[in-house]
């Protein structure tokens, strides 16, 4: 008699790798097949996964067609199943698998629509964080604001690509087959800001090192570093228009980098 | 066995021992829009983990009506132990929606750390017993409240399973002080599957236990050999043996708060409140007229 744990892991090797035996030695047949009682779990979990990846990919779904898109989204679910139960945070890693994808590659544009969707799923199911109070902000001596790092909302994303994607991804939605082949997919790169407004998900281009200002504070790192980055951007400006459209919901004080090189190594 | 045995439905809390729906995202602006006349409505919990307009509507339509919070992936059957990131979510969403009733289900989808998504069978066992008795006390002490515990459809049979399935609901929840969310269509559907007697399942029940019972439709597969299959969707009306044994699970347990389940296919809301309407003449049948007197 297994152990409930060896049957789970069986019954994992079933229904995610195919290969019934181990957990179909433990199931009554009663009429019918192990394998056709397992077949059938199998079935509703896939279009349980491929019914949350379609939710969240609308557009890569049009653009490769239902049968297309049904068999790129069987083989990331058998690569890369949840981890946990909360779907509106599975898929992720969609966007690089397709751009992996061999039978994929002719259309070079998208493994960035998929990202776009991807920022615009995070947009529509992050938790709701209160923004950044302003006066916690204006508290702080103004002489260490450099050594500020800002807390990205988690509704806000950045997505970036060669192709603009932003425009593939309204036309396909609006299914504007006109406003589509206007797109002039060499036109140049686009620089995007995802993010919850009053009446809906926001997709807006915004300027290169506007953009890159703003990935560098969302990756963490502190606003003197960000401004050594990118010294073309106007980082007062862009940093009050976020606060203004609460796209910070909390800060913390970095050790500016000569007292991080001078403190003492932890003793073990 | 007579329906004056339940508990009075004072002790199901704020929601009524009345026909509620599934409330689905096609149908939250008809909701706000049309307040419809219904007693309550029931979320699936995983749906409203995140913020944003999803939330805004619950909260809205909350204001109006007890909400039942319904979750499918919390694993109570897991051998693992339960995931905190998820028992976390649920923990908030419960603190926001501040539901009437919180349940789960009799199964497991988790193990390695992967989601299989679905609400897979236990092996019936003095082990899982242990295990999902465990697992339902850390809940409820998570909670700080009770939950019901649902019976699921069921497509297979462990060769090593020992113990009925409504025994052993029915001392889980003498246990765990947990009740028992009564799905009359997964009885149904696991009992065509399996053979088994749906009246001496019911039975088999404490009616003092049954906080909740859930209504859906189904879906009978031929496979090949002429076997038929019977599987749980939630994507059809509820259909006229289950209508029956819902006459019989009144007649068992008294007036029961009453969901109609759909994931699939999900019709017009108009739809659903006619099911509800069907249900809750079922339910205010006075005592004594069971599944015999039911037109099929």
């Amino acid at each position: 008699m297994p152990s409930l744990l060896e049957l789970q892991q069986a019954m994992y090797r079933s229904l995610v790798g195919g290969d019934d035996a181990a957990a179909a030695a433990h199931v009554v047949a009663n009429g019918l097949a192990p394998g056709a009682r397992l077949q059938v779990y199998r079935n509703t979990a896939l279009v349980t996964l491929t019914t949350a990846l379609r939710l969240c990919y609308p557009a890569v779904q049009r653009l490769v067609g239902d049968e297309f898109f049904d068999g790129a989204a069987m083989l990331f679910i058998a690569a890369q199943p949840p981890q946990s139960a909360y779907l509106d945070a599975y898929g992720e890693a969609f966007a690089e698998f397709l751009a992996d994808f061999p039978p994929a590659a002719s259309l070079r544009y998208l493994p960035g629509v998929a990202r776009l969707e991807w920022a615009v799923n995070r947009a529509l199911h992050a938790p709701d964080i209160a923004p950044l109070d302003l006066l916690r902000l204006a508290a702080i001596d103004p002489a260490n604001h450099p050594q500020v790092v800002l807390t990205p909302h988690p509704a806000v994303g950045l997505v970036h690509d060669a192709a603009p994607v932003d425009a593939i991804w309204r036309a396909v939605l609006a299914q504007d087959d006109a406003a589509m082949a206007a797109i002039d997919l060499d036109a140049g790169p686009v620089w995007l800001l995802v993010e919850r407004g009053r009446l809906g998900i926001e997709v807006e281009r915004i300027e290169a090192e506007a953009w890159q200002f703003t990935a560098a504070l969302f990756a963490g790192r502190s606003i003197d570093d960000a401004v050594a980055a990118f010294p073309g951007a106007e980082p007062v400006q862009l940093i009050a228009g976020h606060l203004a459209a609460e796209r910070f919901i909390g800060f913390e004080h970095a050790i500016p980098r000569r007292l991080r090189a001078a403190s003492p190594e932890p003793q073990s | 066995m007579s329906p004056h045995s339940a508990a009075p439905c004072a002790t199901r809390g704020p929601i009524p021992a009345q026909a509620g729906i599934g409330l689905r995202f096609q149908h939250h602006q008809a909701v706000v829009d049309t307040r419809p006349d219904i007693a309550w409505f029931e979320v699936h919990t995983e749906n409203y983990m995140g913020g944003g307009t999803p939330l805004r509507y619950l909260e809205a339509i909350r204001r109006d009506y007890p909400i039942a919070c319904h979750g499918v992936g919390l694993s109570l059957g897991s051998a693992e132990c339960l995931d905190p990131g998820h028992l976390a979510r649920l923990r908030g969403v419960v603190e926001r929606i501040e539901p009437a009733l919180v349940s789960e289900h009799l199964s497991w989808t988790v193990v390695g750390g992967r989601y299989l998504a679905d609400l897979l069978p236990l092996p019936l066992t003095d082990e899982a017993f242990d295990l999902v008795r465990r697992h339902v006390d850390q809940v409820q002490a998570v909670l700080g409240r009770r939950i019901l515990v649902e019976n699921p459809s069921t497509y297979l049979q462990f060769r090593h399973s020992t113990i009925p399935e409504w025994e052993f609901l029915a001392a889980l929840a003498a246990r765990t002080g947990c009740g028992v969310l009564c799905d009359v269509n997964n009885i149904h559907v696991s009992a065509c599957n399996h053979g088994w007697d749906s009246a001496a399942y019911l039975a088999g029940l404490d009616p003092a236990s049954i906080g909740e019972i859930h209504l859906a439709g189904h879906s009978v597969r031929q496979l090949e050999d002429g076997v038929t299959l019977h599987i749980d969707d939630h994507g059809s009306r509820v259909c006229p043996e289950v209508w029956q044994l819902y006459a019989a699970a009144v007649a068992c347990f008294g007036p029961v708060p009453t969901l109609i389940e759909w994931d699939n296919n999900i019709p017009p809301l108009e739809t659903l409140l006619d099911e509800a309407a069907e249900a809750a003449s079922l339910l205010s049948r006075p005592a004594g007229g069971g599944a015999d007197a039911v037109a099929a």
